[in-house]
């Protein structure tokens, strides 16, 4: 067994006294797929956007590899080797593909503005991996026909798949999707998957958003489920998914009755 | 279209061979040098997205460092507009901090502000500026003997500062910097999420588009030969807006169509001296309502339908 990659302990959040994440603890093991699951409201997306840096926890921990996240901006964590996908599907829609995953930030760290304005030879070095390493991605997510075409013309599903290829351009530990199949076409769920675990077996590890019970029975080794802000539950998925408890959150009292 | 560009360079090299009117090389002076302050504000606002109307602050500000350095300090014209560009570098530097930290509207509004302090200053910081009456008189630039006096001559002058500062934007542009400030300016948390840090992009961009409307300022100060607090004038920074969203903000080479545009229309229009700017008027309007992302946005609108209609 390998020790977590991402450690989650005791995580606080209110907004204007609503407590959205409330003690929130648990761990994503170092090259594994972790499912988080949750009913509506139960303060997913917070925890994420807290894990990631987008919002500043009240309380808590956030260990990657053992370092507190605690303070840090999201490009920081980015560059730290935690990166995320967006529930609203975002993509620079006036860009290419090429051009979407070329934005990314760490390939070209240490290159400098001076060798960029100037296309020092630092940054054609870095370019050219760059670009070979985005190819690579376009390709694992079978988007490779479209390489040049400007995103905006991408349906909402290819748009997903770009995202995460974007998320997966600077090699991260770890890779928080948030809903990757929700709005997906059905007939299309089961390739998300596959690219999941392709990209997995490269040991980048990913923890998992998604209400498609399916898609995360099918993925994840681990699930968590979170009920108003803290972990109700935890375990293998087809545990978690007869666990009473779980079951209750979910459908309420008398459907378990 | 390859040879586009070196043959229109050498037209406007020969300009003043072509026209023996000078008050047709004084609209081309001028035209060139609001195109580059719009070329830099379309770095400002069509690159890194923000709504600057610093930018005519910064234009008088670097008129009048250049005006001063000359007649108060017995500098050059050429050590004027060097520092005209020094001075609008560590004042953007200054003021851009804390403004960058300001959103959307905000931003909009503390820019505006900070055009209005500089118009006010120059006029009533009358121990430096001269107030009102402004400092007249400014003498032609020179280099190696040679007199760059009346418009036909000072074009080479504007017409060289011009390419070197469209040079520089143009790099700029095109550079993986470039690349980056168009994608803060699409989705901000997205590029945070891939380890880019939007603050010192935006600031770049703030500061190079100040140092590069400064300069051009300075030049034009010594183009009109005197600076008053009417270098502050709305119309300067109108001018520069209509270019960038003609153009169509982002697009370098849609900008500096526009900019050519921009000086060429009102002046055909002379024809009915009456409504020429009831025409000029009607122009613009129209253009918007067609292409409400300028002439580049509109041609990438329909490549971006073609597409589409291919990939159905």
């Amino acid at each position: 067994m390998s020790g977590p990659v991402l450690e989650v302990r005791g995580l606080r959040k209110s907004f204007a006294g609503v407590r959205a994440v409330d003690g929130a603890a648990f761990s994503v093991r170092a090259g594994s797929i972790t499912g988080l699951i949750g009913p509506n409201g139960s303060g997913k997306s917070t925890a994420v956007d807290c894990i990631s840096g987008f919002q500043r926890a009240d309380a808590g921990q956030v260990l990657l590899d053992g370092a507190d996240l605690r303070g840090l901006t999201p490009q920081r964590i980015a560059r730290r080797g935690l990166t995320r996908t967006f529930q609203d599907v975002r993509v620079y829609e006036g860009y290419d593909l090429l051009q979407n995953l070329l934005v990314v930030a760490q390939p070209f760290v240490g290159v400098g503005w001076g060798g960029e304005l100037l296309r020092s030879a630092g940054y054609r070095r870095a370019r050219v991996a760059a670009e070979a390493r985005a190819r690579e991605l376009i390709e694992l997510v079978g988007l490779t026909r479209l390489v040049e075409a400007p995103a905006a013309v991408l349906s909402y599903g290819q748009k997903k798949l770009l995202a995460f290829a974007g998320a997966m351009m600077s090699a991260p530990r770890l890779v928080v999707l948030d809903e990757p199949v929700a709005g997906v076409n059905p007939t299309r769920i089961n390739e998300v998957a596959e690219i999941v675990r392709r990209a997995n077996a490269g040991g980048t590890a990913f923890l998992i958003i998604e209400h498609n019970v399916e898609f995360i029975t099918g993925l994840c080794e681990h699930v968590v489920v979170l009920d108003r802000g803290a972990k109700l539950a935890e375990g293998p998925p087809h545990q978690v998914h007869q666990d009473p408890r779980v079951l209750e959150a979910y459908l309420g009292v008398e459907a378990v009755a | 279209m390859r040879l586009a560009l070196p043959v229109a360079l050498v037209l406007l090299v020969a300009l003043p061979w072509l026209t023996a009117s000078t008050y047709i090389m004084g609209i081309a002076v001028s035209g060139v040098l609001m195109t580059v302050a719009a070329a830099a504000l379309n770095l400002v606002y069509g690159f890194a997205g923000l709504l600057s109307f610093a930018a005519i602050g910064f234009w008088g500000v670097g008129a009048y460092c250049a005006a001063i350095t000359v007649m108060d300090w017995g500098g050059s014209f050429w050590s004027g507009v060097a520092l005209a560009g020094l001075v609008n570098g560590v004042l953007a530097l200054a003021i851009g901090v804390p403004m960058l930290r300001t959103r959307r509207h905000a931003f909009v509004v503390v820019s505006i502000t900070f055009a209005l302090l500089c118009a006010l200053v120059s006029r009533d910081w009358t121990a430096v500026t001269r107030g009102p009456m402004g400092i007249p008189g400014l003498p032609a630039p020179s280099a190696f003997g040679y007199v760059f006096a009346g418009s036909a001559r000072f074009w080479f002058v504007a017409l060289g500062f011009s390419v070197l500062a469209l040079a520089l934007l143009h790099a700029l542009g095109t550079s993986r910097i470039g690349l980056v400030l168009k994608a803060i300016k699409q989705n901000e948390p997205l590029a945070q999420s891939q380890g880019i840090s939007p603050l010192p992009y935006k600031l770049l961009a703030f500061v190079v588009g100040a140092v590069v409307t400064g300069m051009a300022g300075g030049v034009m100060a010594f183009h009109l030969g005197v600076v008053d607090p009417l270098i502050f004038d709305f119309y300067y920074m109108q001018t520069f807006l209509i270019i960038v969203i003609i153009g169509g903000a982002g697009s370098f080479w849609g900008v500096l169509a526009a900019g050519l545009a921009m000086v060429v229309l009102p002046e055909a229009l002379r024809a009915s001296n009456d409504l020429r700017m009831v025409i000029y008027g009607g122009v613009l309007v129209v253009a918007m309502l067609a292409m409400p992302r300028g002439v580049a946005g509109w041609l990438e609108d329909r490549r971006v339908a073609v597409l589409r209609a291919k990939l159905r």
